[in-house]
């Protein structure tokens, strides 16, 4: 550079940029074409952005912890009851975090039962209700036979809830899977846990089910369904007309209908500040006991 | 005041307002503190004697619960010495320090009153041995707060009421002598019994709200008006000093209670809904009658429509009182009932009044906490019954046998 110009800083800079860019491009295998500097984004003015509480993640681990929407069936002091009692249930067994989609393991102890407790496994296909009414329904087929079976989260006889694969599906609720060919909700019943390393988010399995021929128990190709992948094949043009028709566009604008589904923000801070603490206590003490239990194993084998 | 007041009946609000229900547009509340001051849906309701506070013969063994066959329509109008509570709020003009002042002022009442010492706290011995099962003991004012499952021993899942006894006191007591509730032409029993009058309020509220009429009746006791009352007749040696704080350990576990309260108002209703009627097919023919009544008489010689016919109409919003209905846990730093059941009239914040049963085979037994529950200080925060499992205790398994 014999030639000292003066120039700004930011000019030089962006110079810099092509001078790196053709070096790069040297080694690339890539044929070369006119770059488009990318502009720094600048902050859009006005709102600032406001300070995330990192416990309102809890509402997905936890959904049943907040109460039901409706403002006909509040009151504080009757949900911070139901809370403690939650609480005192998960003191006695642990209640794993799973999703809907996930592979689960439930033991009831059952007085009409063999051995008085009747083990199930299935994919969780739903999870309703809030509070102590909490549930989930697992689906499995077993003998050609498609089962559902409905528990309560914090039913007193049931004895162990097993994880046995934890992911998420793309859709929140997997009632599709009755009119799914029955691969998809075959598991056996001695499937082994499949553990995943600590730390890692849960895993969203993408698979997209093959449905049944018609006749359907529901209309799914109406319902926005991102989990399904031959809907189109099984259609006539009526039902296309149809779903045309009947589709609402506008809901995605109404923002008071989402309101009124949701909690606030406040107030589920509130819920979260009061019971994460015990939370996190029974889940650490959890993991010690299980770390305990895999010391012990050798001594006995030795044994 | 006096001149307002004909009569010595003790000021009770409207049932509606004492409720607490908001009230739709259109729809007038029914029952302004009907004949003896209890509230009624009509003069009629007071002949047949569904309150449970209604004067019963003692030479019966059993008491008479009598049952309505009748439908009676609610009257609406309220009676003539009706006197509003809610005072018209309009910007009163007052400085900020005179506000101030006055906000000072209520605080200090406020902490006056929850300062003094329950009049029940000096007395002891006295209580186990004036009760007997003829004798009528105070009841409760109540809240409902909502339902959740429970569970019991046997894993069998039940639903429960939560029922909240907030800040209830004694406002006042009349004995029977000088008890003269508002008269009608129409009484048809005779009082053998004599029973007091047991005035009981709760939840306290700020009295520059209220009217000063409604005001001067807790004034006159020396107590801050409340925003519920109710009257309770009690047994003379039930009767209990002003002022005496009531609580949920007024009732005990296992023990069975009536409840009255108001329905749910659901407005006006098609007669499927109201009446239960079956309706007609949706399809195979009918021409526009799904959920129509039909045949509304019979013909011959009284070949009109009877008075009384069930027809469409407003539905709700009237007094029952549901019976019986058993205690399964009690918390008593927040004053919480659980009952078995969901059945309880009223919605959620909806108040309700208990009393001790009246059905003859679970009426009180043993001697309960006479003439109330005294504030003790190192309770037990939580009472249950032995059926109800409580969610500290293990998992319930069942054993080979």
């Amino acid at each position: 550079m014999s030639l000292v110009i003066r120039k700004s800083t930011v000019d030089i800079l962006c110079a810099a940029k092509w001078f790196a860019r053709r070096d790069c491009r040297a080694l690339s295998s890539v044929p070369e074409k006119a770059d488009i500097v990318e502009e720094v984004k600048e902050r859009v003015p006005g709102r600032k952005p406001r300070a995330h509480n990192p416990l309102l993640e809890y509402r997905h681990v936890y959904p049943e912890f907040l109460p039901d929407p409706n403002p006909k069936w509040r009151n504080s002091l009757r949900e911070k009851m139901e809370r403690a009692d939650m609480l005192k249930r998960r003191s006695q067994i642990d209640i794993p975090e799973f999703y809907v989609g996930s592979i689960v393991a439930v033991t009831i102890s059952d007085p009409h039962a063999q051995g008085k407790t009747n083990r199930f496994v299935g994919i969780c296909i739903d999870r309703k209700g809030s509070g102590l009414r909490a549930e989930f329904i697992l689906r499995n087929v077993i003998d050609h036979q498609g089962v559902e079976v409905r528990y309560e989260l914090y039913d007193p006889t049931i004895q162990s809830i097993q994880v046995l694969r934890l992911e998420k599906r793309l859709d929140d609720k997997l009632y599709y899977l009755r009119d799914a060919l029955p691969e998809y909700c075959t598991f056996p019943l001695d499937m082994d846990p499949e553990i995943l390393p600590e730390g890692t988010p849960v895993p969203l399995n993408p698979v997209q089910v093959k449905l049944k021929p018609r006749p359907w128990l529901e209309r799914w190709e109406r319902q926005e369904l991102k989990g399904v992948s031959n809907i189109e094949e099984h259609l006539k043009e009526k039902d296309r007309v149809r779903r045309e028709l009947r589709k609402t566009p506008w809901e995605k604008y109404d923002l008071m209908k989402q309101y009124r589904k949701t909690i606030p923000a406040e107030d589920q801070s509130e819920i979260w500040n009061e019971v994460y603490n015990q939370l996190q206590q029974m889940r650490v003490s959890r993991k010690k006991m299980s770390r305990k239990r895999t010391f012990a194993s050798p001594k006995t084998q030795l044994a | 005041m006096g001149g307002l007041w004909d009569s010595p009946v003790p000021w009770t609000p409207s049932a509606s307002r004492s409720i607490g229900l908001t009230k739709k547009p259109g729809v007038p509340s029914s029952s302004f503190g009907g004949r003896h001051g209890i509230v009624y849906a009509s003069y009629r309701d007071a002949l047949t004697r569904t309150s449970r506070n209604s004067y019963l013969s003692p030479l019966s063994p059993i008491d008479n619960i009598t049952t309505r066959s009748h439908f009676s329509q609610p009257r609406f109008r309220p009676p003539y010495w009706y006197l509003p509570k809610e005072r018209v709020m309009s910007d009163e003009l007052l400085t900020q320090e005179n506000k101030d002042f006055l906000n000072e002022v209520k605080q200090d009442k406020l902490i006056q009153q929850s300062a003094l010492v329950s009049p029940l706290a000096k007395n002891e011995p006295q209580e186990l041995v004036q009760w007997n099962p003829s004798t009528r003991r105070v009841g409760l004012i109540a809240r409902k707060i909502g339902n959740y499952p429970l569970w019991s021993k046997d894993g069998k899942k039940f639903q429960t009421t939560l029922l909240q006894i907030v800040d209830n006191h004694v406002i006042k007591y009349i004995p029977p002598e000088e008890f003269k509730p508002m008269k009608t032409s129409k009484v048809v029993w005779k009082e053998k019994r004599k029973l007091g009058c047991l005035l009981v309020g709760s939840e306290t509220i700020d009295p520059s709200t209220v009217t000063k009429e409604y005001c001067g009746l807790f004034n006159s006791v020396g107590m801050l008006p409340k925003k519920h009352l109710c009257r309770f007749m009690v047994s003379p040696h039930a009767a209990l000093p002003t002022g005496t704080p009531l609580f949920a350990t007024h009732f005990r576990v296992g023990d069975h209670v009536d409840i009255r309260a108001k329905t749910i108002d659901r407005g006006f209703q098609g007669v499927m809904k109201r009446w239960g009627f079956k309706g007609m097919p949706a399809s195979h023919g009918v021409t526009k009658t799904h959920r129509r009544p039909g045949n509304i008489g019979a013909g011959g010689e009284k070949a009109r429509v009877w008075p009384g016919t069930k027809m469409p109409g407003h539905m709700g919003n009237r007094w029952r009182t549901l019976r019986g209905v058993k205690i399964l846990r009690i918390n008593t730093k927040h004053n919480i009932l659980w009952m078995l059941g969901v059945g309880i009239p009223g919605e959620t914040g909806a108040m309700c009044y208990l009393f001790d049963t009246v059905l003859p085979l679970k009426k009180l037994n043993t001697p309960p906490p006479f003439p109330t529950h005294p504030p003790v200080e190192d309770l037990p925060i939580e009472y249950h019954d032995e059926s109800v499992h409580l969610f500290d205790e293990p998992t319930i398994t069942f054993e080979e046998s």
